[in-house]
Formats: structure tokens, C-alpha cells, sequence
């Protein structure tokens, strides 16, 4: 699969104010790549970088091998688009809305894009003004999918959808997978993307501290695992183990919970030279990962150094 | 402090409007007393203003136009509009608006009764009155003072409270008809329309002979019935009392209707009012000509303000061409004595003032600048575009940012070309219904040879938005366009350098009433345009977008 985005060093800051700093990655065509990140960290800046609204002052950001800026005519030709914060012409219907970006995009398959308005359900004769959050954002989604683009770069999509539009939105996202489309989206919705995304990006302070597929990032992880016993066992017995970050002795010694890092095969094999009653394993979402890069004081570019050994 | 209390916050907001409407409207109010003063030097003088005033009789009651109070009382009259349009702004935006952005919902879910807000909100704005009305009453004594008025201080307070009274009436009615409307917008056109009608009831009386109880229907007769600029005519104690009710009685009425129906929504008319239900539709508007292209999009919008604006200059100009020679004698012998009025119309029109083509070129001096401002009011619709971030998803499209910028300025220039083609048609068709010889020449050049000033403007206006932001780049534009006014309308009585005279965009309009289209002048103004609208385009192709 070759990279459909390349972002190498990109820079942009707002006067004194931090944008982003040195931010590098790739997105491989066909995949659909997760950027996450809390607000202010510097997702809307590359998204907005990438789609040549705002210029980088330096690096590069290539999309399909074209320069982001000076060939962004060719670019959007390519790109299916939702900002952040979506604003249309309030007066206008969301019919007229759609039909007007279907003529500033040369024409639409009408047959497709009355498709994607039936499985939305949207009513189009009503005025932007008038329509919910959630129909606005309806609205903003069909008009980033109806021409079937190469490459969707979608920021923070569902934020206002019903968990039922949520779930169309999946399917819409994974059928654009599926016809080996790519799909770039920025959420804070963290089990969105660990449902939809095979690679994730996780920026903090405007710079990137993880990058790696979903599966990848989930496995350097912290996660938990509970022992029960049918007899006391001393704690000291797992504190030394391979994997092992710490041990907690519950239920007076007839339990332990351990906190572990890696592989749990010296944990199994220690466990099983005594009577056990129960052993449960506590699975961490994204979230948790998530939650983690932002409380810990971690330095970023070691991180992401370690993920790229 | 200010962040206190509703009162004193929403206070805090119109701090701003307060000084700018108040000073604003307190120099429209001085502004006649400066010119007052030189028209009447001579008893012939005054004696034909007081005669050319009865023409306008429509306009405004002719009391004692030969003072100082009273002609600026009399000047007034249809500026009624324009010192309104601040309290019914206001009055729509105050919950309305609010209620828009959904500000309301977060104010509204503290722990404060929705009655305290709304009546803080609306006492907030009568103080804003208030004080811009006593900004106006001291101006106006100052403006006294000067020039000679023979009235006191208390008159020229009571003045402005007068003209704060009636503004309370419109921003509570405004108030009031926001309660039905879904939005803010609709409230305020609304207002302004009715506004305009109660305009039209109260100079009925003064046209009409025997219609005076149909004047009586309109706010305005009420304030009319004091002149406290006028000594000897005085105030009508019981008409400012009954306009402080009306405006309390609106005010509250729409307060009280507020506290009742839900936030976001509407007071329910009756079931005969309303419209019929909408039917839900999945439907596309395929063969919406409006939104083939950016341009075709931009000239869907700017269609309806195009052809308000085309109304206004069109009827204006079809107005004065018709109406010239019914003045001709009066003014005649205005201008025969007053030298300053003479001299005035002599430097706008370029010719004679004396015959009906000078007064009537002195006249169409006043198109260009309304042309001028319509183009403004685009510019800061484009700049808001931006800001508010409705480009974005257009510039995400496969659309060159020049062209979306060329394409909204190439509707700009359409509406321009309408309206003074439009403005042509109405004052030949004047011109053929009063009988009035006009050069067909010249009067194309007088009305087509605005365009240029007004695409200058625009042009300027959208380089300026490259940097600026839209409140700073239309106060930008608005200070260029009335520099160049004063430089034009005052510069040669001032006798200011033929060098200062040039900075006016005006000085190249000439007068081409008189003396034919100066092609020199028009394809100079054009170049520039076309200078300065390749820089607002390159600037706009590197710059950052707004988020």
C-alpha cells in the first residue's frame, strides 16, 4: 500500500499562540486512520493544514504526492471534507445546500446522493437555520461523501449525531474501507475509533506522541488481570514477574489483582502452581490509552521513537 | 462591576452604541444648525427657506424653520428611519438574538428567575436610550450655543428625551414582535416595515387636508406634537407621557410573553394565522439556476438587498428629476439670496445653480454615495462569510480561491450595474412625465458613471478583509467614504488644495450631469479598482482562512 498522506515536519503556529510543531506521519491509502487528541492539541490545525485553508510555516504535507498547498486545486478534486465546526449559508435549504456543492464539485451521481439522504433520513426542505445540531451535521456528512471521494478527511464527524445515525455513520465509514477509499478522522469519540480505525495518531500540546495501528497501540498498554484462590497466596510470589507493574492483595490474600505491562505467560505459570478459583483479565479501550497519554508526563518524542522500534 | 448583574452586563454591551448612536445622532441634529445659519444672512433669505420648507411640508411640520432649533426639528423628519434603526435592532436582538446564538439557554439555566432577566435586559436598553438621548440633548445645546439657538439647556435635554421616548417605542415593539418570530432577523424587518408605514400615517395630516385622525395611528404624530427646540412651540407634556407608556406598555407586553412561551420558541398564533404545516421532503432543488456557480450563488444573495437599495437611489434620483421644476420658483429666490446655498449646490453640481439641471446636478451628488454604501454593506457581508467560517466548506470544494473571490465581486458588480441602469430608466421615465429637457447623454453618465465608485469601493473593501476583520474593515470602508464626502462636500467652500480635492473618489465623478462622462476619470477609477482588486485577490489566496 503506498501513503495517500505524507506529513513530515509540518509546522504552524498563530502568532505567540502553539499550533503544532514537527508533526510526521503517514496515512496508507485504504486505511482508515484515527487522529486523536483533547481540544487545543492541534488536530483542527493539521486537518485545516492538510486542506490548504491555513499554510504551514514549514515541512510538508503531501496528499496523493501532491503539495497540500500549491496543488490544493488537484487535492480537493480527491478529498471529501467536515470541518470541525461546520457553517453553511443559514437561508439555504439542506437541499439547496447539497445541490450547490454538487455544481462547485462539477456534478454528482444524483441517484447516490438521494441514497445517502434516504439513509439519513434528512428532511432537505427545511433552512440550514432551522435544522437540529444533528440534521446540520447530516447535512455537513452527505455533502463530504456524495462524490464518492478518494480520500475523506473528516473532523470530528459524528460529534451531534443519535447513537442510530452514530452507527450509520460506521457503516458509511467501513463501506468507504471496504471500496478501498481512505478515511482520515478526528474524534474524541474513542470507541468510534477503535471500532472503524486500523491506525491511530494521538497528538498532545500540538505534537504527535503515538502513532501505530489500533491494535499496536492497544497492545503496549497497561491492563489488569484479577487471581482468585482457594487458599491464601503471599503477593511476593508475583511482585518479581516478567510483566508485572504491581500487585494488589485482595479478599485477605485470597485474591490478587496485578497491574501488567506485556506478555501474562510468567503470571499463567505461576498462577497455576496453585488452587484457582477464578482468573479475569480487564480488556482497556482506547479510552484508557487515551486517558493515559494525557495524565502521565510522558515526553512525547521518546514515545513515539519507542512505537517506531 | 459591570459583570455584576444582566443589567449591568447588557449595559456593558451597548457602551459602544451608546457613544457611537448618540454622538452620531446628536451631529445629525447639528448638522442643519451649522447650515441654517448661513442660509438665512438676508430677511429674503429666511423668507424663502420658511416658503421652500412649505414644499416639504410632507417631510415635516415647518415650524420656525428660520431658527436655529427649528429647522433642525424640521431636518429631522424622514431621519426618523435612520435614528430608529438602533432601538429596533436592539429590541429584536435582545432575547431574540440571544435566544439565535443560544446564549439565552446558558443565562437562563442559572439559578435567576427568566422575568428578572428579561426585565433587566429591557431596562438595560432604556437606559441606553436614555443616556444616548442625553448625549443628543447636549449636542444639540452645544450645536445652540454655537450658532446661535435661542434655546435653553432643559429644552435640549427634553429634546433628546423626546427622541429617546420614540426610539423606546420602536425597540419595544421590536421587542414585542420578536416573541413570534423564530428569528431575530424577521423581527427587526418587521419593525423597520412598520416603522416605515407609521412614517407614511403621520405625514398623511400634512398632505391631506381633514386625515389627521389617521396620523394620529402613528407613534411619530405624538412625538411631532413637541418641538422643544422650538420655545414658543414648546412640549406637549401628555404626548411624551403617552409615548413613555406606549413604549412601557410594548416593552412589557413583550416581556411578559417571553416568560410565558419556550425559550427557542414562539408565542402560538391563532390557528387561522398560522401557516400551513410544511410537508417534510426529501427532494433537491435540481434545477436551482442560483446555485450553478459561486457567482450564480452571490447573485442569489445579494438579489433581494439589490433591489431595496435599487428602490431607494432609483426613487430618489426619479424623485429629484421629477420634482425640480415644481420647486423652481422657490428656489430660485432661495439661491438668489444665499450666497452660501448658492455656493454649496455651485460646488457639488459644477454649474449654475440657478437653473434646474445645476440644482438637479448638485442632487445627483448624492448617488454616488449611496451607491457607495450599498457596496459596503457586501463587503461586510463577505468579510462576515469568512469569519463566521461559511467559506470554509466552499474553499474545501474544487474552486480556486481567487475565483470564489472574483465570482462574489462579479455579483457585486452586476447588482451595481442594475441599479444604475435602473436608476436611468427612472429618471428618463421622471424626466418625460414632468416634461423636464434633460441631455440623455449626460444623465446615462450621472447615473452609469456611479459604477465605478462603487466597485472602488467594494474593491477596497475586499483587500481590506485580508487583514481586517469585519467590524474593522466595514468602520474602515464607512470613514473612507465619509472622508471623501466631506473632502468633496466642504473641501472647495474650504478652499482646500486641488490635491486634497483628488484623494475623493467623488472629485472623479465630476459632474457628469452637466458636463458629460470625464472617460479620463472613469477608466482611472476603473484601473484602480482593477489594481487594488488583483491585491485583495492575491491576499486572499495566501491567507489563512478564518476558522
Amino acid at each position: 500500500m503506498a501513503a495517500i498522506i505524507e506529513v513530515e515536519n509540518l509546522t504552524k503556529s498563530y502568532g505567540s499562540k502553539r499550533g503544532i510543531a514537527d508533526v510526521s506521519f503517514q496515512v496508507q491509502e485504504g486505511e482508515v486512520f484515527g487522529f486523536l487528541g483533547p481540544n487545543g492539541a492541534g488536530k483542527t490545525t493539521t486537518i485545516r493544514t492538510l486542506m490548504a485553508l491555513i499554510r504551514a510555516e514549514s515541512g510538508t504535507a503531501l496528499i496523493a504526492g501532491l503539495d497540500c498547498w500549491k496543488q490544493s486545486l488537484e487535492i480537493k478534486r480527491l478529498v471529501g471534507y467536515i470541518p470541525g465546526e461546520p457553517a453553511l449559508d443559514p437561508n439555504l435549504t439542506g437541499g439547496q445546500i447539497l445541490e450547490y456543492f454538487a455544481h462547485l464539485r462539477g456534478g454528482v451521481d444524483q441517484a447516490y446522493l438521494k441514497q445517502l439522504i434516504d439513509r439519513f433520513e434528512l428532511d432537505t426542505s427545511r433552512k440550514f437555520r432551522q435544522y437540529s445540531t444533528g440534521n446540520k451535521r447530516k447535512v455537513v456528512l452527505i455533502q463530504a461523501f456524495m462524490h464518492r471521494p478518494r480520500l475523506l478527511i473528516l473532523d470530528e464527524p459524528t460529534s451531534g449525531l443519535d447513537p442510530l445515525n452514530q452507527q450509520e455513520f460506521d457503516h458509511m465509514v467501513l463501506e468507504a474501507r471496504d471500496e478501498g477509499r481512505t478515511v482520515f478522522l478526528s474524534s474524541h469519540v474513542l470507541s468510534e475509533v477503535e471500532k472503524t480505525c486500523t491506525s491511530v495518531g494521538i497528538i498532545r500540546d500540538g505534537t504527535l506522541v503515538r502513532i501505530g495501528d489500533v491494535a499496536e497501540v492497544k497492545a503496549i498498554k497497561r491492563y489488569e488481570i484479577t487471581i482468585t484462590f482457594a487458599n491464601p497466596v503471599p503477593a511476593e510470589v508475583f511482585k518479581t514477574l516478567d510483566g508485572v507493574a504491581d500487585v494488589e492483595t485482595l479478599d485477605h490474600g485470597h485474591a490478587v489483582r496485578l497491574a501488567m505491562q506485556g506478555s501474562a505467560d510468567a503470571v499463567i505459570k505461576a498462577a497455576a502452581n496453585y488452587s484457582v478459583v477464578s482468573l479475569t483479565s480487564y480488556e482497556p479501550s482506547l479510552e484508557d490509552i487515551f486517558l493515559r497519554y494525557y495524565e502521565d508526563d510522558v515526553a512525547p518524542v521518546k514515545e513515539v521513537q519507542s512505537v517506531a522500534k | 462591576m459591570w459583570l455584576s448583574s444582566v443589567f449591568l452586563k447588557t449595559l456593558r454591551d451597548y457602551r459602544i452604541a451608546i457613544l457611537g448612536w448618540g454622538i452620531g445622532m446628536g451631529l445629525v441634529v447639528v448638522s442643519p444648525m451649522a447650515s441654517v445659519s448661513a442660509l438665512v444672512t438676508t430677511p429674503q433669505a429666511r423668507q424663502q427657506l420658511v416658503s421652500l420648507a412649505a414644499t416639504f411640508a410632507w417631510n415635516a411640520d415647518p415650524v420656525a424653520v428660520d431658527t436655529i432649533g427649528g429647522y433642525a426639528t424640521f431636518k429631522i423628519g424622514i431621519f426618523m428611519f435612520l435614528i430608529a434603526i438602533w432601538p429596533l435592532l436592539a429590541g429584536s436582538r435582545m432575547l431574540r438574538g440571544e435566544e439565535d446564538r443560544g446564549s439565552l439557554d446558558v443565562l437562563l439555566s442559572l439559578p435567576r428567575p427568566r422575568l428578572n432577566v428579561a426585565v433587566e435586559k429591557l431596562a438595560a436598553m432604556w437606559t441606553a436610550l436614555l443616556v444616548m438621548g442625553v448625549l443628543i440633548g447636549l449636542l444639540a445645546f452645544a450645536g445652540g450655543k454655537k450658532f446661535g439657538g435661542d434655546f435653553g439647556f432643559g429644552d435640549a435635554l427634553l429634546f433628546g428625551l423626546n427622541l429617546a421616548l420614540i426610539c423606546a417605542v420602536f425597540g419595544g415593539l421590536a421587542l414585542l414582535i420578536s416573541q413570534f418570530t423564530q428569528e431575530r432577523g424577521p423581527a427587526a424587518g418587521w419593525t423597520a416595515g412598520l416603522l416605515l408605514v407609521f412614517i407614511v400615517l403621520d405625514m398623511v395630516h400634512r398632505v391631506v387636508a381633514n386625515s389627521e385622525w389617521i396620523s394620529r395611528l402613528s407613534p411619530i404624530y405624538y412625538y411631532n406634537l413637541s418641538k422643544p427646540l422650538v420655545p414658543s412651540y414648546g412640549v406637549n407634556a401628555g404626548a411624551m407621557v403617552g409615548l413613555l407608556v406606549l413604549a412601557a406598555i410594548l416593552g412589557i407586553a413583550g416581556v411578559w410573553l417571553f416568560v410565558r412561551r419556550d425559550v427557542g420558541g414562539t408565542v402560538p398564533l391563532p390557528r387561522w394565522l398560522r401557516l400551513p404545516e410544511r410537508q417534510a421532503s426529501r427532494a433537491l432543488p435540481v434545477g436551482d439556476w442560483s446555485l450553478r456557480s459561486v457567482y450564480a450563488r452571490s447573485m442569489g444573495m445579494i438579489a433581494m438587498p439589490t433591489f431595496w437599495w435599487t428602490l431607494g437611489i432609483a426613487g430618489f434620483a426619479g424623485w429629484m428629476v421629477y420634482v425640480v421644476q415644481l420647486m423652481e420658483a422657490r428656489l430660485s429666490s432661495l439661491l438668489s439670496s444665499s450666497p452660501a446655498f448658492t455656493a454649496l449646490i455651485k460646488n457639488l453640481g459644477g454649474g449654475n445653480a440657478g437653473v434646474n439641471a445645476g440644482f438637479l446636478s448638485a442632487m445627483f451628488f448624492f448617488l454616488p454615495l449611496l451607491l457607495m454604501a450599498f457596496a459596503v454593506t457586501q463587503v461586510s457581508s463577505w468579510s462576515a462569510d469568512e469569519q463566521e467560517g461559511r467559506l470554509e466548506l466552499v474553499l474545501a470544494a474544487p474552486q480556486a480561491r481567487v475565483w470564489v473571490l472574483l465570482g462574489r465581486f462579479a455579483a457585486l458588480g452586476t447588482a451595481t450595474v442594475a441599479i444604475g441602469v435602473v436608476t436611468l430608466i427612472a429618471s428618463a421615465g421622471a424626466a418625460a412625465a414632468a416634461g423636464l429637457n434633460i441631455d440623455g447623454g449626460n444623465l446615462a453618465a450621472a447615473t452609469l458613471g456611479m459604477i465605478p465608485l462603487g466597485l472602488l469601493i467594494a474593491a477596497i473593501g475586499y483587500l481590506a478583509s485580508g487583514w481586517l476583520r469585519t467590524a474593522a474593515d466595514t468602520g474602515l470602508l464607512s470613514f473612507v467614504l465619509a472622508a471623501w464626502f466631506f473632502i468633496s462636500f466642504i473641501g472647495p467652500e474650504l478652499t482646500l488644495p486641488d490635491a486634497t480635492l483628488r484623494l475623493s473618489a467623488f472629485y472623479y465623478y465630476g459632474t457628469p450631469l452637466l458636463h458629460g462622462l470625464q472617460v479620463t476619470s472613469v477608466l482611472g477609477v476603473l484601473a484602480v479598482t482593477a489594481v487594488v482588486l488583483g491585491l485583495g485577490a492575491l491576499r486572499f489566496a495566501n491567507k489563512d482562512i478564518a476558522a
